[in-house]
């Protein structure tokens, strides 16, 4: 970790936010949303679209008429418009943007959820420290993408519970022919077997399964969390009806109740190659009011400066509009949005070119990002993996930097 | 037969996508642009800018009786213009959304203008109630407010009977509202599944809907198109369809709709009536298949023929005679050139049918 304190302007800056307990909620915006609809409009052009813009709590900024919520509190986000990153395909771009880096077998980097989870979560905790939250059990190139490993070599047990929708997490109610005790009886049976099993045949599959079966155990504990119907309805009711909506509500009552890291997602709507404006018109309030809703009220309950939100997709759409009525994949400039967790809010970092078509100013690519990320919430980002007779990997390659003026100790 | 083989006479060019075209006289047209409104001269091919919206303009029409014409936005306002100076005479916010769609009524008294924004109403997004009428008809020559009527949105296409007593407005979900037009009492009410996906794939939300609607000459029966069910309503793969209904049944009862092997892949977003009766178009996108404008005889839906236009066709013109077809629409939207310049991508084309 030698490196990590060099990131600060103190070790003790440092060391505070490791003790803070951090938390982050990722609304993956899977499918890519359009810059030019939400953080980056570009009013009066050719790439401008029929939306117009508004202006913010940040005097001279502007964005997209849908989003009216979040330009009432610009002043608590942080939006950078210069995104510049490499893949323009979706399952890369997922890659890319929810890992840090590219692939590079054999080695598979761990996904963000998964070492946060391993860094900041409490393993012992019967509450799931890495939650997807995806009602749509589709999603195209999302769906393979899901299909794949995530917690990658950090092992299984810092792969996300999934949850949401039709998904409902299976088998964790206990028999009513089973009491308690008798329960408890069986469960020290099979760990000590299993245990015995693992150490005698150094079983890497024993450990994985006895981790999962773990995290079971702690499921049937706190099934409750889980169940949107049980949350409060004025609640339900501020956030929206929709199925992302509620999920985001979610999120929030699972990091309240002790998750470390909540994904939430639905499919993959934001890849609107036709009826660009027809879809935005309804995913961007949703999104807008998600994200108000979400920085209020984890300010109000006092957990903003520890929580991070951040809203991206894997990159963003094309400055024109095919004849479909749709944008397609544009990575060479894009926006994402964050909040909290130690984010300066009021910030616009980065800008783009008067059409939208390159970055003009501080292009930051996913390395920076991820460094940004990793360094708000207390983890070092240049640390080395330990990874045997594999080749030196680090969490973020490249000896990328956090954006200095995103973080409030920098 | 005249649509069988269409022959182009005319090929314009306009600097961005073309969204709705009015005759303004025999060789005049209006045309509604991305970037405004143009009035294009077809003797000399030639085309000027004389007005714009905040946003896209979405239609314009001819109100020849007043020395007027319309145009509709993206920015919600009706605008009327004095056709020997293109001037403003007046203009109507109409609604805080999109006009999705306007029309006037043959007899050149009313207009009619719909909107709604599509918004999440439920978990599986079903849409949201409206926020602020879906339809309004104004009067031509005043502006004033003559009925609000209630719909639910998104209401993307609207039309009057021929004899102008009766308007017609289609929804993102199917649903059809019929109303008197001056009383505004709702006359007819059904709805046809057909042009609405719901997103497995990709996403868990609607899309698609009614795009154009048309009375058939003798107001007895409803042309209506769009696209057919997709699995993943973001491929735009679904069957280029029409549909004609018995409107004034009790229930609306579907006569007919495309035919087995007559269609492609892609939206359809326009409808004409040839002035002789016996035959209509529709036109759009073409995804798959091989035309994007086809025309249908009235009697029995059978195709005459068909084009493969090169770009999104949205609306379609026939001249009072009969003679020739305006098609106008846009390609896609190019990327900047090396000077940083956007290529012109709006298309207007005339073929001689006679």
């Amino acid at each position: 970790m030698g490196s990590f304190a060099g990131l600060f302007s103190a070790q003790a800056i440092a060391d505070e936010v490791k003790k803070q307990g951090k938390k982050c909620i990722l609304l993956w915006l899977c499918g890519a949303p359009s810059q030019f609809e939400t953080w980056d409009p570009k009013p009066g052009t050719e790439t401008a679209g029929p939306f117009a813009a508004i202006p913010t709590a940040m005097p001279g900024v502007h964005v997209s008429e849908l989003m009216p919520q979040c330009a009432s509190i610009l002043d608590k986000l942080a939006i950078i418009r210069s995104m510049k990153t490499e893949p323009s395909e979706h399952f890369q771009g997922i890659d890319v943007l929810t890992r840090g880096d590219a692939p590079r077998p054999p080695f598979t980097r761990p996904i963000l959820g998964s070492v946060v989870a391993q860094q900041l979560g409490q393993l012992d905790s019967p509450v799931p420290q890495f939650v997807l939250l995806d009602p749509c059990p589709e999603g195209n190139e999302f769906k393979a993408f899901k299909g794949g490993n995530w917690a990658g070599w950090l092992g299984a047990e810092y792969g996300p519970v999934r949850a949401g929708g039709e998904y409902s997490i299976p088998n964790i109610l206990r028999p009513e022919s089973i009491d308690e005790a008798d329960h408890a009886d069986r469960e020290a049976l099979r760990r000590f077997l299993s245990r015995k099993f693992e150490n005698d045949q150094s079983s890497a599959a024993a450990a994985g399964y006895n981790a999962a079966f773990a995290r079971v155990k702690g499921l049937m504990s706190c099934a409750p969390l889980f169940d949107i119907e049980r949350l409060p309805a004025d609640d339900r009711y501020r956030y929206g009806p929709g199925a992302f909506a509620q999920h985001a509500l979610l999120a929030r009552h699972l990091i309240e109740n002790g998750s470390t890291f909540v994904m939430v997602a639905n499919g993959m709507p934001w890849d609107n190659h036709v009826f660009q404006h027809e879809m935005h018109q309804m995913l961007v309030p949703e999104l807008d009011n998600v994200i108000y809703q979400l920085v209020n009220d984890l300010s109000e309950r006092g957990m903003l400066d520890d929580t991070l939100v951040i809203a991206m997709g894997e990159f963003g759409r094309t400055p024109w509009l095919n004849d479909a009525r749709g944008r397609d994949h544009y990575a060479k400039a894009w926006s994402l949005a964050m909040a909290g967790g130690g984010i300066r809010g009021g910030v616009v970092h980065g800008a783009t070119d008067e059409r939208g078509f390159d970055v003009t100013t501080d292009p930051v690519d996913n390395r920076e990002l991820f460094a940004t990320i990793f360094t708000t919430l207390g983890i070092d980002p240049a640390a080395e993996y330990d990874l045997g007779d594999l080749p030196t990997f680090h969490r973020v390659e490249g000896d990328a930097k956090p954006i200095s003026t995103l973080l409030n100790a920098g | 037969m005249p649509l069988d083989s269409p022959t182009r006479l005319t090929d314009l060019k306009l600097p961005t996508a073309v969204l709705a075209a009015a005759w303004l006289g025999d060789t005049e047209l209006l045309v509604g642009c991305l970037d405004g409104i143009y009035r294009v001269d077809l003797d000399t091919a030639s085309h000027r800018k004389v007005a714009a919206h905040a946003s896209y303009v979405s239609s314009v029409a001819a109100l020849p009786s007043q020395g007027q014409y319309l145009s509709a936005g993206y920015d919600g306002m009706l605008q009327w213009y004095d056709l020997a100076t293109d001037s403003i005479v007046r203009s109507r916010n109409l609604h805080a959304f999109w006009s999705w769609d306007m029309t006037v009524s043959p007899d050149e008294t009313l207009i009619a203008s719909v909107t709604g924004q599509y918004l999440a109403g439920g978990y599986k997004y079903e849409p949201a109630a409206e926020r602020e009428p879906s339809v309004k008809i104004v009067a031509a020559d005043t502006g004033e407010t003559l009925q609000s009527l209630s719909h639910v949105p998104s209401v993307q296409a609207v039309a009057f009977s021929n004899d102008s007593q009766f308007v017609a407005a289609g929804n993102l979900m199917g649903e059809i509202r019929i109303w008197n037009a001056r009383s505004g009492e709702q006359v007819a009410s059904w709805t046809t599944p057909d042009f609405t996906s719901w997103g497995i794939i990709k996403s868990h939300c609607y899309l698609g809907g009614i795009f154009a609607l048309r009375f058939a000459p003798d107001d007895a029966e409803l042309l209506m198109c769009g696209m057919g069910p997709m699995r993943d309503p973001m491929a735009g793969n679904g069957r280029q369809l029409w549909q004609r209904w018995d409107w004034r049944a009790d229930p609306p009862v579907k006569r007919d709709e495309t035919h087995k092997d007559e269609s492609g892949e892609g939206l359809m977003e326009s409808l004409a009536v040839h002035p002789h009766h016996e035959t209509f178009a529709m036109g759009g996108r073409l995804r798959g298949g091989n035309l994007n404008v086809g025309f249908y005889r009235l009697s029995d839906g059978s195709k005459v023929g068909s084009l493969k236009s090169g770009y999104r066709v949205t609306d379609i013109l026939f001249a009072g005679d009969g003679s020739r077809m305006i098609l106008v629409g846009g390609q896609g939207q190019p990327d900047k050139d090396e000077q940083g310049r956007i290529a012109d991508f709006g298309r207007l084309e005339v073929y001689d049918i006679a």
